[in-house]
């Protein structure tokens, strides 16, 4: 046929296709805040009401209210029990689901396109008058009890808990989101009602649709639907988060005796979703532990074969979010696969990433931004972040320019802000006799202990 | 519903069999390479190769450095990714569209170039990964090694499902430079291969670009496919064991007729009638009404040979195992009983339908998803016939499978009850 084929080196890339951000409409439907963007390759829709309040807006004597709240919103209305919205969204081929995060309460319905309607009606009926009833809330509450104490066993929630309390401590952040065995004891229906009720409003809701929907259908239905939202007044501030890392690097075990591999979370504060150095910030996240090809990844992984992955995450929020880096390592080597993390943060902060190290994560971030948008899922979530962190609606649009220019010494910069490499918190769950030795001279221990051996079973 | 698309098929002449799917809608393209081996094709005392395997095809060939893989498609702005199940390993990138060649390089590469670039080495550091893989999957995970006793109780020993794909960890230690190089020769040839693309190239030009990567590839017979098919249904064995749970928990198990027979999408709609969502039966009895189970779920497993049908149960704090194990049966019991109504039937079928298009959302979902119905049915457009097959099962086929499959004298089951609760 034609020439041999030349194997030795990758293959010229063809003619480059343009992408675009989808066309995402921002309109106000009396009021609310409408964020829609249409796709129409399958007949699928997918539409959310989001209230900007979470668990940032738990009081603090009251823990895990938001979330217990977010739970309950689905489990009935004034007009019909849990099991009656349960038929009918599945009659519908539909799916409901409602819960609290740290900064946003979402009742979000996905479905046939179809069923859109429906699905509006619903999550109107559920914001506007939800139930609180008081038989469905000791059910809830019995199941997150239950919920609680099956996390308690897991060995990556108990470390990432123990990073969150010895971050945060008792503010925003530090206490679960779940909320603690006392405080879903304590909670009542009307607690819950009054948190709901001070907290949704036109003003301070978004909703968000994506699929395959009319936009002027769309927004005759949300209008109807939505009538009796009230405008809602502004409401008191969240009670606040820390702004400042640990004094000293501090080691904090939850034991678990019996464990065959130690879970290992080791963070600090992280930098503001809207810092204006974010795309470095997101560069240097890609190289130092943001994809496979990171460096914390090879090394742990790759290098060492300590573990099956290893990854650093910007778990974004309203102000400082956690910045972790996470593995599960075979235990007797707890010890110097943390060494290694901290080499690595210690580098990154302390040298310029090398020119082929910036060029592939900055033409990773810019190629994925297509493929992250396939689902309607995906494509909610950048609208879910366009709305809470109040994006400019051109932001991933723009942000591949942005990325583009930034430099190495930008990537430094941007490391010597995020890391302070001796003001970190390291928390292991694993064996604490194994784990206490290899781990004593990074910082003072805390050992918590069971049973169960959860940093929230004894408060 | 949207018409079936056109699926082009394409067999090169050393067996390599290709399906291209154009799409014009993004800027990306999916490539999708089945291969019709897993941890079916292993024996017992030598289990995990296929998985272990799976991992090597990471670490470079002739061509592609150890580890440039996936920095190869990273740097594109590409994923890349493998998975071993019983019947089948699959590798898999989503590329930007103008980088298929490098795609094609890539797959073509390993397929023909693996061993040159095989070391001891590279061997050590992959077993120590894999082996905190299974640690990370079931050895440290609560509830993580109910299943693989299951499966021991479910299947004669001699049966390739009676074992877990990761595989035991003395085997995955003992695996040795001539195991992986054996299990190469044998299962890694073009003729054991389907090679699917979906996304945003011109189907004649995509050809030609596989043609030219892989056309060179030696040829050999594919191996001979396996037949265990549905084994004698098992001594109905019953096991309590502890772990450090907080929650108990039952697995109830059975076997049903393979994927693709009409059985199974019997037995697959009924799965979402028992325990779909929260109008289904379990969730109704168990979670919502008598509140004694935190979660309840089924599934049956899309395998090849037969299939494996899981009823799981999460009891509240407290509650005895032994009331969540008799509310299960009951309920598969009454299954067998009686057919659904058509209520049932309805919501059971329109959720599975929402389910199905759902998953084919990514050009990765659609591309293994025929590279799936290729490998097991020689036949892609099979894709397009599930939302009919969903539609035909009628109520009454659903009871006849509980009844003649999950019958009680037909179920194992394993109970995990908190450490120091068995006296």
């Amino acid at each position: 046929m034609s020439a041999p084929i030349d194997r030795s080196r990758p293959p010229r890339p063809g003619r480059v296709h343009p992408f675009d951000f989808p066309q995402t409409l921002d309109r106000s439907v009396g009021g609310l805040r409408l964020l829609a963007a249409p796709r129409r390759d399958l007949p699928l829709v997918g539409v959310r009401f989001v209230t900007f309040a979470g668990a940032d807006h738990d009081p603090l004597s009251q823990p895990g209210l938001a979330g217990f709240t977010g739970a309950l919103l689905e489990e009935g209305t004034q007009r019909r029990d849990a099991t009656e919205i349960a038929r009918t969204v599945e009659d519908a081929g539909g799916q409901l689901a409602s819960r609290a995060g740290w900064n946003t309460t979402t009742v979000s319905y996905g479905g046939l396109a179809e069923t859109l309607a429906l699905g509006c009606e619903l999550l109107a009926e559920i914001a506007i008058e939800p139930g609180f009833d008081p038989q469905e809330t000791e059910r809830v509450r019995s199941l997150r009890l239950g919920e609680l104490r099956r996390r308690s066993n897991e060995p990556g929630y108990l470390a990432s808990r123990a990073l969150a309390r010895a971050l945060y401590g008792e503010r925003t952040y530090g206490s679960p989101l779940l909320g603690t065995a006392q405080s879903l004891t304590a909670a009542r229906a009307d607690d819950c009602r009054r948190w709901w009720t001070a907290h949704r409003s036109r003003s301070r809701s978004t909703v968000i649709a994506v699929g395959d929907f009319d936009e002027e259908q769309l927004v005759a239905i949300l209008e109807r639907s939505f009538a009796d939202l009230g405008k809602g007044s502004s409401a008191a501030a969240p009670p606040g988060t820390v702004d400042e890392n640990p004094e000293q690097t501090v080691v904090h075990v939850v034991d678990r005796p019996n464990a065959t591999q130690t879970e290992l979370c080791i963070g600090q504060l992280g930098l503001p979703r809207d810092d204006p150095q974010r795309p470095a910030l997101v560069l240097l996240n890609a190289i130092l532990g943001g994809k496979f090809t990171s460096r914390i990844n090879l090394n742990l992984r790759e290098r060492h074969g300590f573990t099956y992955g290893a990854s650093s995450h910007q778990l974004d929020r309203l102000g400082r979010g956690p910045f972790v880096v996470s593995a599960a390592v075979d235990t007797s080597a707890a010890g110097p696969a943390t060494r290694e993390v901290l080499f690595e943060l210690r580098r990154i902060h302390a040298e310029l990433v090398s020119t082929d190290e910036l060029e592939e994560s900055r033409s990773y971030l810019l190629g994925i931004l297509p493929y992250t948008l396939q689902t309607l899922r995906g494509l909610a979530g950048r609208l879910d972040e366009i709305a809470l962190y109040d994006l400019p609606l051109d932001f991933f649009d723009r942000f591949p320019e942005r990325l583009r220019s930034v430099s190495a010494d930008d990537v430094l910069g941007a490391a010597r802000r995020l890391i302070q490499p001796d003001r970190l918190v390291i928390a292991a769950a694993g064996p604490a006799d194994q784990l206490e030795p290899q781990l004593a001279d990074l910082g003072p221990v805390t050992i918590h202990r069971g049973p169960p051996a959860a940093p929230d079973g004894h408060e | 519903m949207p018409a079936p698309p056109t699926l082009h098929r394409h067999r090169l002449e050393n067996g390599l069999q290709t399906v291209l799917f154009e799409r014009h809608d993004r800027p990306l393209v999916a490539v999708n390479l089945w291969y019709h081996v897993g941890s079916k094709n292993e024996t017992r005392g030598r289990t995990g190769l296929a998985h272990l395997f799976e991992h090597m095809l990471f670490q470079g060939s002739k061509h592609v450095a150890a580890n440039e893989h996936f920095r190869h498609v990273q740097q594109v702005g590409g994923v890349a990714n493998g998975s071993t199940w019983y019947d089948r390993t699959n590798y898999f990138e989503t590329l930007p569209a103008h980088q298929l060649e490098l795609g094609l390089w890539l797959e073509s590469d390993r397929m023909g170039f693996l061993l040159d670039a095989l070391t001891p080495e590279k061997l050590e550091t992959q077993r120590s990964v894999v082996m905190n893989e299974r640690r990370q999957r079931v050895d440290n995970r609560p509830y993580g090694r109910a299943v693989e006793r299951l499966h021991e109780l479910l299947y004669p020993a001699e049966h390739p499902y009676s074992w877990p794909v990761i595989g035991a960890m003395d085997d995955i230690a003992a695996a040795t430079l001539d195991d992986v190089r054996g299990f190469f020769e044998i299962h890694y040839r073009p003729s054991n291969a389907v090679l699917t693309l979906v996304g945003d190239f011109e189907t004649g030009d995509a050809i030609e670009s596989v043609e030219r990567w892989f056309a060179e590839l030696p040829s050999a017979p594919a191996p001979h496919p396996l037949r265990h098919g549905l084994p004698p249904a098992p001594e109905p064995r019953h096991e309590v064991m502890e772990d450090d749970v907080g929650l108990p928990r039952v697995y109830l198990a059975a076997t049903v007729p393979a994927y693709g027979c009409d059985e199974w999408d019997a037995a697959h709609l009924l799965t979402s009638i028992l325990a779909g969502g929260k109008a289904s039966r379990l969730h109704q009895d168990l979670v919502y009404r008598r509140q004694i189970a935190q979660e309840v779920s089924t599934y049956v497993f899309p395998t090849e040979e037969c299939a494996t049908f899981l009823a799981v149960a999460t009891g509240r704090e407290g509650v005895d195992p032994v009331d969540l194990a008799a509310a299960l049966s009951k309920a598969i019991d009454d299954a067998g009983a009686a057919p659904p109504t058509e209520a049932e039937r309805h919501r059971a079928l329109r959720g599975q339908l929402a389910a199905f298009y759902s998953e084919l959302q990514t050009y990765e979902g659609l591309a293994d998803a025929i590279g799936g119905t290729t490998t097991y049915f020689d036949q892609p457009e099979w894709l397009w016939s599930v939302p009919e097959r969903l539609e035909a099962v009628s109520p009454a086929a659903m009871a006849e499978v509980a009844g003649a499959h999950l019958a009680a004298d037909r179920r194992v089951s394993v109970t995990v009850v908190p450490r120091g609760t068995v006296s």
